[in-house]
């Protein structure tokens, strides 16, 4: 009998070099261990607010202690580790080797500032959320962090660069592969994205937060996050695409329904996925209305790529059904390998795109101008971007990760029943979830408020009996949430602490064209990047002048935990 | 063409189209509803107090001072057909305003005032809270907002309702923001609740237990980090009070059942 996931999925496998392989398992295993934490409190979350728990703190951690923790492990450090081990990945197997001095030191950098970040959490000084908007501060130490984490990042981009210009120089004439393109898109979105909040941070916060200047620009540096905030998502996202595009039709026993797709989404996210920051700031002061009509209309533009993938990866999967035996206009869906444990990476990718398309359309909602002055700050937020970054991007990256751990140490999937079964337990739980904070939030719950004290305490005066439902269902489908990642870390564990039975290589699945065409506007990035660059000048160069313009007195520092300014507040 | 690539032209056309579609119908409703957005405002100075303006019978303007973690007014009352210029400013963090039951949804950033205009056409109480987090008292920093019919409002008008007994030393407790934290009505808060608190066996976070006696709850309130009740954090600030004060507020305290 062959292993499992080896015959349906087979893939050219390369020898790796073990420096490159430690590296890629360390970033791999370093921030999963590191989830269990920040599931732990997603899990607290829906406890504290459906009024399971009536108090501030639970084993000695406090309500939004635990929520800044569970936002920047899960959004930023388990994503930013697994796009660049990934990356690493992606390259070694496409192109070709990349310095290790290099490598080693944006590892280093993003180890030291992930534990300095979380040491800042863990302390209780650093309570201000994983958007960390001033002036409520943080201790010194969490932003200096978080920068080194995103440094470390930037140059594991820049590492990659001559493996990929000497692959050009031998390949003359031929296609860049398109998992190269997108991983390339991904950090190209990454480093838009973080040179705003890098001037943020560097420039307004540590000094603030160091007590170097008393005062900080609020408005600006809002926009400045927010600048970062969205395309943050594309970069999360992207790596989960590159999968979807190049995997899953393989997977599902098929070809990939359009090369051409694939390339014009990942060039249409490097276009429009930062000129669209402001939408998260409609119900704000002090950017004029003109503006977030211009950054709406963006937000809907970067959607195209988002729903044509949704077209693409369904035709993918229909051709694999087809060759499967699929008949008919709609029972081919009979065929496909939903359980199988021979592919049972199908699973994380399918259960990810059906999230998604609630996640996606919650998305058009959020971003339409006036209708979110009804969901902002609700608990409707958190119920749409839990369908997109806890849905396709979680679920693929956590089934990459026990991909690319199990063929690197050459180990079977252990339980291997339980895993397939895992995404769907996940998606089971996540529409409930998402249920209840969608109905919840409609009629106003608030996001990011421990309710268990107010508005879910049935002894306050504040509570609120309208929201019980959405509360009860956020809470079944919670824990439901947390039964699935509880399987996916025993399947890990076991698979991971389980003996070799052979050598580790380096494999993808590699999904072939259904037809292969040459489209020149999709084969160079040079026309799209400059294409960004002037949509950003346009989209933010007013509002922010505006920020700047405007005689806004600074706000001096505030911690979370008192109503006085920290210069004053002991004397 | 190939028949492929003439789909994936018309999957690209769906596609675009699904989104314009969805944004034209945001756009139409924009002008059929006449529901924007807040706006850039930049010539009002923030303002430090909160206040209810008559402009006529049924224009009102309020300024909401958002504050860590109250609304100033804690309740307005309008009558039934008002048209309402919300200003809302803040002389501290980021918070947010959403007025339960309607679509005003404002956030709350220090340095800029936010402004709507909401008219309330049903005789109601709404609920505004704080929905942006501003700290560890975020999850009750909500007010009221009544409208009420015109006799309700005129007669309110009339007869002004009774001032709330203020002693001295609610005054003092009030002055001195002890209530940011702790509350006299036993609910919990960023500080024990003092209702019962003389007399009541104490665990500290050192581990050790005490009796809440007079002495203890002097040593409490003039030098708060000596011995701290265990689950809540070192963060209160000690006091400025005169020595009749602290007699005045532990006796207070000892009768406070």
């Amino acid at each position: 009998m062959e292993s499992p996931n080896e015959a349906a999925t087979a893939s050219p496998a390369r020898t790796i070099e073990p420096g490159l392989k430690r590296m890629i398992l360390i970033e791999l295993i370093f921030p999963t261990a590191l989830l269990v934490l920040g599931i732990y409190h997603g899990l607290m979350q829906v406890l504290y607010r459906a009024g399971h728990i009536h108090t501030r703190k639970v084993l000695g951690l406090e309500y939004y202690q635990g929520l800044t923790l569970h936002g920047v492990v899960n959004a930023i450090v388990f994503t930013t580790f697994f796009a660049v081990a990934f990356g690493y990945a992606v390259i070694r197997f496409y192109l070709g080797r990349a310095n290790m001095k290099v490598a080693w030191l944006s590892f280093g950098l993003m180890i030291v500032g992930t534990l300095l970040a979380a040491a800042a959490i863990l302390s209780g000084t650093s309570s201000v959320l994983y958007t960390f908007y001033p002036p409520l501060r943080a201790h010194p130490a969490f932003y200096i962090g978080l920068t080194l984490v995103v440094v470390g990042s930037w140059i594991a981009f820049f590492n990659w660069l001559p493996p990929y210009f000497v692959w050009k120089r031998d390949h003359r004439g031929e296609k860049v592969p398109l998992a190269v393109v997108g991983i390339f898109a991904a950090f190209i979105v990454w480093i838009i994205a973080t040179i705003p909040v890098a001037i943020e941070i560097i420039f307004q916060l540590i000094p603030w937060s160091m007590g170097w200047v008393a005062t900080v620009n609020v408005p600006l540096a809002r926009m400045l996050f927010w600048f970062f905030g969205h395309p943050l998502v594309y970069f999360c996202l992207l790596p989960t695409y590159v999968m979807y595009y190049t995997m899953l039709p393989k997977v599902s026993g098929g070809k990939l329904f359009s090369d051409f797709a694939g390339r014009l989404t990942f060039m249409w996210l490097i276009l429009y996925s930062a000129p669209v920051g402001i939408h998260h700031q409609f119900t704000e002061p002090g950017i004029s209305s003109t503006w977030k009509f211009v950054h709406a209309f963006f937000t809907m533009l970067v959607a195209v790529p988002s729903f044509a993938t949704a077209f693409v990866m369904a035709a993918s999967m229909e051709l694999g059904a087809r060759e499967r035996g699929g008949r008919g206009l709609i029972s081919w869906w009979k065929k496909l390998p939903y359980l199988d444990t021979n592919r049972w990476l199908f699973g994380y990718f399918f259960c990810g795109l059906v999230i998604f398309i609630l996640g996606g359309v919650t998305g058009v909602i959020n971003a339409s101008y006036n209708l979110d002055t009804v969901v902002h700050n609700t608990s409707w937020l958190p119920a749409h971007f839990h369908q997109t970054v806890a849905g396709p991007v979680f679920l693929s990256y956590i089934g990459m990760t026990l991909f690319l751990i199990a063929k690197l140490t050459g180990k079977e999937i252990k339980l291997p029943r339980l895993n397939v079964w895992m995404p769907y337990i996940w998606t089971l739980g996540i529409l409930i979830f998402s249920g209840g904070l969608y109905i919840a939030g409609a009629t106003g719950e608030p996001r990011r408020t421990n309710m268990g004290l107010t508005y879910s305490n049935p002894q306050s005066p504040l509570y609120h009996a309208d929201w019980q439902t959405g509360r009860m269902l956020g809470s079944v489908g919670g824990t439901i949430m947390a039964i699935a990642a509880l399987i996916f870390f025993i399947v890990f564990f076991a698979t991971l602490f389980s003996r070799s039975t052979k050598a580790g290589t380096l494999e993808l699945v590699v999904s072939e064209p259904y037809h292969d065409e040459q489209v020149r506007a999709v084969q160079s990035f040079t026309p799209w990047l400059a294409g960004a660059a002037l949509l950003l000048v346009i989209a933010y160069t007013p509002p922010i002048a505006q920020t700047l313009r405007s005689n806004f007195p600074g706000a001096r520092a505030f911690t979370p935990d008192r109503p006085t300014p920290i210069s004053t507040s002991r004397p | 063409m190939t028949p492929a690539l003439k789909l994936e032209r018309r999957i690209l056309i769906l596609s675009t189209a699904f989104v314009v579609v969805l944004f034209g119908l945001a756009a139409m409703a924009i002008n059929l509803f006449h529901v924007g957005l807040p706006t850039c405002l930049t010539d009002i100075k923030p303002f430090q107090k909160g206040e209810l303006i008559t402009h006529s019978p049924t224009h009102y303007e309020v300024h909401y001072v958002a504050r860590m973690w109250e609304f100033d007014p804690e309740e307005v009352v309008v009558p039934v057909g008002s048209t309402v210029d919300m200003y809302v400013s803040t002389p501290d963090v980021t918070h947010g305003l959403i007025l339960l039951g309607t679509n005003l949804n404002l956030m709350v950033v220090p340095g800029v005032v936010n402004y709507a205009r909401v008219k309330f056409d049903q005789p109601r109480t709404y609920q505004l809270l704080c929905h942006e987090y501003c700290g560890t008292g975020h999850e009750r920093m909500a007010a009221n907002l009544r409208v009420v019919d015109a006799e309700t409002f005129a007669a309110r008008k009339a007869a002004p309702a009774p001032q709330k007994e203020t002693s001295e030393i609610a005054k003092l407790l009030e002055a001195k923001d002890c209530m940011t934290c702790h509350s006299i009505d036993g609910s919990e808060g960023i500080g024990p609740a003092l209702k019962g608190i003389y007399g009541r066996k104490t665990k500290l976070s050192d581990g050790s237990t005490v009796v809440a006696d007079g002495v203890y709850l002097r040593e409490a309130i003039v030098n708060p980090s000596a011995r701290v009740v265990a689950d809540f954090d070192d963060v209160m600030p000690k006091p400025e009070l005169t020595e009749e004060e602290v007699n005045a507020l532990v006796e207070y305290l000892e009768n406070l059942k």
